[in-house]
């Protein structure tokens, strides 16, 4: 930070010149100066040759000027400074450097469930957090909605000091609804939306349309992904409308949300155009399903956002991307209604075809835009060759919590896959937030203590690196175990330094759990 | 002694003791740990055949171990305290093993010690004719030395400031060396500190010209030291860098006896792991303000510990002087229950300051209250902004947007240390009794 560039003080702007030109060739002597500052100048360079009385006379001007400073005159207007704040603030005293190790160097899953604890406990966080936490934000898309919930008026006042931190500025959480609407932060109008969408589906539906021509391309895209909440038939004149938004982003984001409308026009017509091309042929003395792709591009697809052109290194060939486009807009019960298959079966019938790649590519990006656990379990359980390169988490955090935990309890139980494994599945399907069921949490305590206590982790990086993380996401009873973690004399310093850590989360967690459990009282 | 995590990584010299410290937390490599309420000790189990023996005085707190390392404290003395705040119940030795003991017993006696000989050096200097003809050969030194310089200052004079560039200034450090090697380090460092500013901001003619200004004065003072009065000698000879002994301070310094309140404190990394910190104090009763200097080196800790907000009841001695505000702490301070911030306007700091820098021109750095002020950002400038005045802050950004979050743009009394151009402040605080509002961070 570079100080503002001052402007020579008056009383030296007439020395200045004879002292950067210097005694010898400056012929006029010293200037005068007025009152008694000019008194005591006269006096000490009376008698003085000329060097000797400029370096006098910048020492009483030295000493008169530091025993006179008193800071510069303020022009400005004093900035407006916060409004009050109602919620308490939390931590006080001591937990005050936990809070800030957790901001700091705590697990994301931490920061998380410490924001959420806040909310939940209806307090604000403490003031002296403020830009440790704003700058978390900054970095962290994934945390600012929960941060904005336990900002108060002092973190929304401060936000709107920098222009990093502008996407907390706004207003209060605590200020009417078309407040937040006009003058709010993106993340304050999306929680608004989505409240509104879980209240009055038709009044959010009418809030969003009559800003969108107001609001930038990625934050119409944010909003129309909003719209899952409270999603209906009613929505899909307004989807049609933002399938031919300019921006992409959000003409992707009104398709993925029509496959969850079989009913709605531009489905429809999806499912009108593979019908067309499936069919059912007889082979010896049974039939099957055949599907082909298309032969040319559609004349209407272009309007039905179908992009016929193949991205030249794409690993499809023409009909196969084309195919390919027809089956990503398509939801995915048509094919078990078409077909009477399960999505187990489907898959298996793909795989006997020409076009199993298109096909399970459409299928993959249909469940992403439109989660249903059967096709996940399916994938899951029969993951295709045809993806290679993806990674089941993907489709694991898809699935609801309790089919979900199934999943990993059964890799458990069985030990089929490293423990390792597994907890870096959980950790990467699991949303922060959610802390894991009693039942999970307790069966990955129980691998890693009897691991610990059998002393088989020695090797074991993957596990020492996502301990901190885990220890984040376990309920409470299987975190208050990791408490006791067995120690040995000759852990490495990497897994006491991993331990260390542990305990401190379990600090933080502790007190967390304590802010959860107390009424607030009012804000001194 | 409370201990927290976060106090005992302070106490580290560096982040890699606080890492490998880190790694010594498991209980199960302290084969023995034991506590009572002055002193934690344990033996830890090192790649050698005997354990090593760690030991820690908390009244310091002051470190001891048998390990070979040369940092201080050493990565088993942070992991004892480390596993003390954090699994206590390890802790279940309580009789004192014999080389703890003996350990404690030696730090009392050496105290007792030290304190005796500082009264006998101050009751009786070992031959008063020859430390007397010392002092007058010193002083001859030092005033032949403010000659020379004060003819190289006239010379600059004459010259002129804008002839000068890299070369010219080297003659500035030669002259420097010159000042050291006359035994008037104050001197060579007020002129390195002159050199340094050369063509630097805006403002730095005017800078330049106050610094060798003053160094004017302080020749011309050497030339006529005898016919000054004794505090303005005493002024003159901490200028110059020759500093009052410590003994001779504690015992015939004038000794306030008050309840001091810890406006502020600052630690400062020097040049060779030299760690510089300074205190200023407030008394209640007096009215008056200290400042309490220490220095460690290579990361060593400071033995008393002076945390902003507390109050402490403590005789301080002050280093003589016009108006000094240098002490020392006479005797160990007792804590009290919470601070009593001073209250004064700002006309009345500003009256100090003046009062100050009248008597001594050449002193440094005033400890100044700032009531009623407005942390201020603009333009990437910090600034305190009081009574329509506004003094630039020397603030990091990471400090500055915490002052400005906790004060919420409210006014607060914000304490710094002025140096006649910027304030950098050290604490801010609502009323009279609160604890602080804000601290600085460590550099």
């Amino acid at each position: 930070m570079s100080a503002a560039p001052q402007p020579t003080d008056p009383a030296w702007a007439a020395l200045l010149p004879l002292a950067m030109i210097g005694t010898e060739r400056h012929a006029q002597g010293l200037p005068p100066w007025p009152g008694a500052v000019g008194q005591l100048v006269a006096q000490a360079a009376t008698g003085a040759e000329a060097p000797a009385a400029l370096l006098r006379t910048a020492a009483v001007l030295a000493t008169c000027g530091a025993a006179g400073a008193q800071g510069r005159p303020w022009p400005h207007p004093q900035p407006d400074s916060a409004l009050a704040d109602t919620l308490p603030t939390w931590p006080d005293g001591p937990e005050l450097l936990t809070a800030a190790w957790a901001l700091h160097e705590g697990p994301v899953r931490l920061q998380h469930a410490l924001l959420s604890a806040l909310s939940q406990g209806q307090r604000r966080l403490a003031p002296a957090l403020l830009p440790q936490a704003l700058d978390l934000g900054r970095r962290s898309l994934a945390l600012r909605p929960g941060l904005a919930a336990v900002l108060g008026e002092r973190g929304v006042w401060l936000a709107a000091q920098r222009a990093e931190w502008q996407f907390a500025s706004g207003v209060s959480a605590e200020q009417p609804a078309d407040q937040i609407w006009q003058e709010g932060s993106l993340e304050q109008r999306l929680a608004l939306l989505r409240r509104e969408r879980q209240a009055d589906p038709a009044a959010a539906r009418e809030r969003l349309a009559a800003s969108l021509t107001d609001l930038p391309a990625r934050e119409r895209a944010a909003c129309t992904a909003v719209l899952t909440e409270g999603l209906s038939l009613d929505d899909g004149p307004m989807l049609d409308q933002l399938r031919a938004d300019r921006s992409g982003e959000v003409r992707q984001a009104a398709c993925a949300l029509l496959l969850r409308l079989p009913q709605a026009a531009h489905p429809k017509r999806a499912m009108a155009r593979l019908a067309a091309l499936l069919s059912r042929e007889r082979v010896l003395l049974r039939q099957r399903w055949v599907l082909a792709a298309p032969e040319a591009e559609g004349s209407d697809w272009k309007a039905d956002n179908l992009d016929p052109v193949r991205p030249k290194n794409d690993t499809l060939g023409e009909r196969a991307w084309w195919l390919y486009q027809l089956v990503r807009q398509v939801p995915l019960p048509w094919w078990q209604e078409q077909m009477s298959l399960s999505p187990a079966e489907l898959l298996q019938w793909a795989q006997g075809g020409d076009w199993a790649e298109g096909l399970v590519r459409g299928w993959r990006d249909v469940l992403l835009a439109a989660p249903d656990t059967a096709w996940c379990e399916a994938f899951l359980d029969h993951w295709p060759a045809q993806l290679p390169n993806e990674h089941p988490t993907t489709l694991q955090a898809l699935l609801p919590t309790a089919a979900r935990e199934r999943h990993w309890m059964r890799q458990l139980r069985d030990g089929s896959v490293p423990l390792h494994t597994t907890v870096v599945q959980v950790l990467a399907a699991s949303p922060a937030g959610n802390p894991l069921s009693a039942e999970l949490s307790a069966a990955l305590a129980d691998q890693l203590l009897a691991r610990a206590q059998a002393r088989q982790l020695a090797d074991e990086h993957v596990l020492r690196n996502t301990l901190p993380e885990l220890s984040a996401a376990l309920d409470n009873a299987a975190l208050e175990r990791l408490a006791h973690w067995p120690r040995h004399a000759d852990e490495s310093p990497g897994w006491a330094d991993t331990l260390h850590t542990l305990t401190r989360v379990i600090a933080v967690r502790r007190a967390l759990q304590t802010i959860q459990n107390q009424q607030p009282s009012p804000s001194p | 002694m409370s201990l927290t995590m976060e106090a005992v990584l302070a106490l580290a010299p560096d982040d890699a003791s606080a890492k490998a410290a880190r790694g010594l937390t498991s209980a199960g490599k302290w084969p023995l740990l034991g506590a009572n309420e002055s002193a934690a000790w344990g033996e830890c189990q090192g790649s050698g055949s005997k354990p090593y023996q760690t030991q820690v005085d908390l009244a310091g707190p002051a470190f001891r171990c048998s390990c070979p390392s040369r940092k201080f404290p050493c990565k088993h003395g942070l992991a004892l305290l480390m596993i003390r705040a954090q699994e206590p119940q390890h802790f279940k030795e309580q009789e004192v093993p014999g080389w703890v003991a003996e350990w404690l017993a030696s730090r009392t006696e050496k105290a007792q010690k030290k304190e005796e000989r500082l009264a006998e050096k101050a009751a009786a200097p070992a031959d008063p004719e020859a430390a007397a003809r010392r002092e007058a050969q010193r002083w001859q030194r030092i005033e032949g030395a403010g000659l020379e310089l004060q003819r190289w200052l006239a010379d600059q004079a004459a010259q002129g400031l804008g002839a000068l560039n890299h070369e010219l200034l080297q003659t500035w450090h030669t002259m420097a060396a010159r000042m050291v090697d006359a035994q008037a380090p104050g001197l060579a460092f007020r002129l390195r500190e002159a050199a340094a500013g050369v063509q630097r901001g805006a403002d730095w003619p005017e800078r330049t010209l106050q610094r060798l200004g003053l160094l004017q004065l302080a020749c011309e003072a050497l030339q006529r030291r005898a016919s000054l009065p004794a505090d303005v000698q005493a002024d003159l000879r901490s200028t110059v860098g020759w500093p009052h002994d410590k003994a001779e301070v504690l015992a015939s310094g004038e000794r306030v006896q008050d309840r001091w309140t810890v406006l502020g404190v600052v630690s400062e990394e020097r040049d060779d792991k030299l760690t510089e910190r300074r205190v200023w104090l407030h008394g209640t009763t007096s009215g008056r303000r200290a400042w309490l200097l220490d220095h460690a080196f290579g990361g060593k800790g400071f033995e008393q510990a002076w945390p902003s907000g507390s109050s402490v009841d403590a005789a301080l001695s002050f280093f003589p002087g016009s108006q000094p505000l240098r002490a020392l702490c006479a005797e160990t301070p007792t804590a009290l229950a919470e601070p009593l911030w001073p209250s004064d306007a700002l006309a009345a700091e500003w009256d100090r300051v003046a009062s100050r820098v009248a008597a001594n021109p050449w002193g440094g750095l005033h400890p100044l209250v700032v009531a009623d002020a407005v942390p201020v950002q603009q333009q990437g400038q910090w600034w305190a902004v009081a009574q329509s005045r506004a003094l630039t802050l020397e603030l990091s950004d990471s400090d500055g947007w915490v002052l400005l979050a906790v004060s919420g743009g409210q006014a607060c009394t914000l304490m710094g240390e002025w140096d006649g151009h910027r304030l950098r402040p050290l604490t801010a605080w609502h009323g009279p009794t609160a604890t602080p509002l804000w601290q600085r961070s460590a550099a």
